[in-house]
């Protein structure tokens, strides 16, 4: 079976004027299947959202390749790339009159004509989708008005009413609450192992990433590199050298940070 | 697909309300004409009375059809440059974008006097398409400043402090070609800068009209890529929006919109930046589908508004157009702000 999405010795990071860069992670080779629930983990500022807007093509690599089944990214117009991901960001939206029904709308656009004009078939996978997040009685409500946890699963409503085969999220639940992070994040699970669409997650919520994804892709704020599945990282004590700072170390059964107790 | 029936109603009004102040722009003036009247000029049947059909088709009317064209030329711009920039202040006058087609106007005005030709008086009809083109010239210049500038800066409020400074360096150079111009160029030129629509003849109103619906169908047209960029950059382009190319297509009709609707009247503060708060609060949605038909209907009824409210009572003249657009405009901005503030804190 070949991957959805397939990263060939990519190096990512920030060009700037003169032909100086500062690479961020080298020589990044991973694979993303059909139904695969993939966190891509690290502490704050290690690169993973530099990881993410590479994929999407946001920013330019620093060397190697990134393909969508077998296209490479470069060759994928914006409207095709459209529909083969969909994204869920971190970007605050601005104050509007949009109801959660039109902002799931503009999921739809890569199948639309120039107008937007939606068909009777794109009405019901909008509905769908908004039913999936469980936001059915808040379709014509202003976006606006919801909380930070209603709003990012309009958010993910949306993406899902993209229909496509991935869908690359940047720190979900970073806003939310508890209860709703809970909720987000057995959403994003029903989505990958009921409905077979992959979910590449970027966070820094190491609870929330043991506890949820099949595989973790580890970025260190130093340039290293892992991958496994979340037991096996935790049992070979890889994701603690990734996390331990001075004196505060993970508990691996209890999956919290603690201070070092001295010895 | 909701609240349909309450947009459909303010639609509705609004619609009505602009056929009948356009009547009302025909009928009202320094001359009394009777409503029977006015209707008798309209069918064709004014008999021997020709001094109302005189007065009423080529005085009143031209001047209806430029400030309903004005109305929506403006409004639509505001619009797009509100979305577009993602700035609830953004609009034609506060980028500099008038300034820019006024800056235009007045190089070839003085131009033309150096070589002895009155542009802004009766001779105007001939010389309209320098003029025109001038003041297109001068939007779309400023214009690609301020995507110059916007594709370094990101943030809004720094690119209107931008735009506002454009508009004072442009407004400055105006001043300079000004003080070298002889008194009547001068007085011709200040007299189009306080903003009337009664400069027009019916062939120019008529292209105005004409032009302004042309661009806005196209404007209409992109609203798929408006409401998109509503959810900024990243989230229009993940939707399938080429988003450089949406943005630049939208920029260079607004700047065409800006240019027509300054051209002909001289600038008309605030009609761009207020006609779509006003909009968006009366239908109570942003989506441009809905919304882009609203800010018609709207700055269309306001210029209108406007003219019948220029034309004081016992006086031959009317009040510049600039003044009244200010008047109403000048709180609306005052209202959005103190509105903005007041949901931030809440």
């Amino acid at each position: 079976m070949n991957p959805l999405l397939k990263i060939k010795g990519l190096k990512t990071g920030f060009r700037y004027k003169k032909g100086r860069s500062v690479s961020l992670h080298r020589d990044l080779n991973f694979d993303l299947f059909k139904g695969q629930f993939i966190t891509v983990l690290g502490p704050n500022g290690a690169g993973k959202s530099t990881l993410l807007k590479t994929l999407l093509g946001y920013q330019k690599a620093l060397g190697g390749e990134v393909f969508y089944g077998n296209t490479p990214l470069e060759s994928i117009p914006v409207k095709e790339l459209a529909k083969r991901t969909a994204v869920v960001l971190t970007d605050k939206l601005d104050e509007s009159f949009l109801t959660v029904y039109d902002i799931v709308a503009t999921g739809r656009y890569p199948y639309t004509g120039i107008t937007g004009r939606l068909t009777e078939q794109d009405d019901e996978v909008i509905r769908e989708a908004v039913a999936m997040v469980e936001m059915t009685d808040f379709i014509t409500r202003y976006f606006h008005h919801l909380s930070d946890g209603e709003k990012q699963k309009v958010m993910i409503a949306r993406a899902v009413a993209q229909k496509t085969p991935l869908i690359i999220l940047d720190e979900p639940v970073a806003y939310v609450d508890a209860p709703s992070k809970i909720e987000i994040m057995e959403l994003l699970l029903t989505l990958s192992h009921e409905h077979g669409i992959g979910i590449l997650m970027a966070t820094h919520d190491l609870e929330a990433a043991v506890r949820f994804s099949d595989r973790l892709w580890l970025l260190g704020s130093r340039g290293e590199i892992a991958e496994g599945s979340p037991q096996e990282l935790l049992e070979n004590g890889v994701i603690n050298r990734f996390f331990d700072k001075n004196n505060i170390i993970l508990n691996r059964e209890k999956i919290i940070f603690e201070k070092k107790l001295k010895i | 697909m909701h609240k349909q029936g309450r947009t459909g109603i303010w639609f509705l009004i609004f619609s009505v309300l602009t056929a009948v102040l356009f009547l009302a722009n025909l009928w009202y003036g320094s001359v009394l004409i009777s409503w029977k009247d006015v209707l008798a000029v309209l069918v064709g049947q004014s008999g021997e009375d020709s001094v109302y059909e005189v007065i009423i088709l080529n005085y009143r009317l031209p001047q209806a059809i430029t400030a309903l064209a004005v109305g929506i030329a403006l409004s639509v711009a505001g619009l797009v440059l509100q979305t577009v920039f993602r700035n609830p202040l953004a609009g034609p006058s506060v980028l500099g974008i008038s300034s820019g087609a006024s800056l235009g106007v007045a190089i070839v005005v003085s131009a033309g006097s150096l070589a002895g030709l009155e542009l802004l008086n009766q001779s105007y009809l001939v010389f309209d398409i320098p003029l025109v083109l001038a003041a297109v010239t001068g939007s779309l210049l400023v214009l690609l400043i301020i995507i110059f500038v916007a594709q370094r800066i990101s943030n809004v409020v720094t690119i209107l402090i931008i735009g506002i400074m454009i508009g004072y360096t442009v407004s400055a150079v105006v001043g300079v070609i000004q003080f070298f111009s002889r008194e009547e160029e001068l007085h011709a030129y200040i007299l189009w800068g306080l903003g009337s629509f009664s400069k027009t003849n019916n062939a120019q109103a008529i292209f105005l009209l004409v032009i302004s619906v042309l661009l806005t169908i196209v404007v209409l047209s992109y609203s798929k890529g408006l409401n998109a960029l509503l959810l900024g950059t990243a989230y229009a382009r993940s939707s399938g929006i080429n988003v450089k190319v949406t943005q630049n297509m939208l920029l260079v009709v607004a700047g065409l919109l800006v240019a027509l609707g300054t051209v002909f009247t001289g600038p008309v503060a605030f009609v761009g930046l207020a006609v779509p708060h006003l909009a968006r609060n009366f239908f109570k949605t942003s989506a441009h589908g809905l919304l882009i038909p609203a800010v018609i209907v709207m700055g269309a009824s306001l210029t209108l508004a406007c003219n019948l409210a220029a034309k004081l009572p016992g006086y031959d003249t009317s009040l510049p157009i600039n003044a009244v657009t200010s008047l109403i405009g000048a709180p609306v901005v005052i209202w959005v702000i103190v509105k903005r503030g007041k949901v931030k804190k809440t």
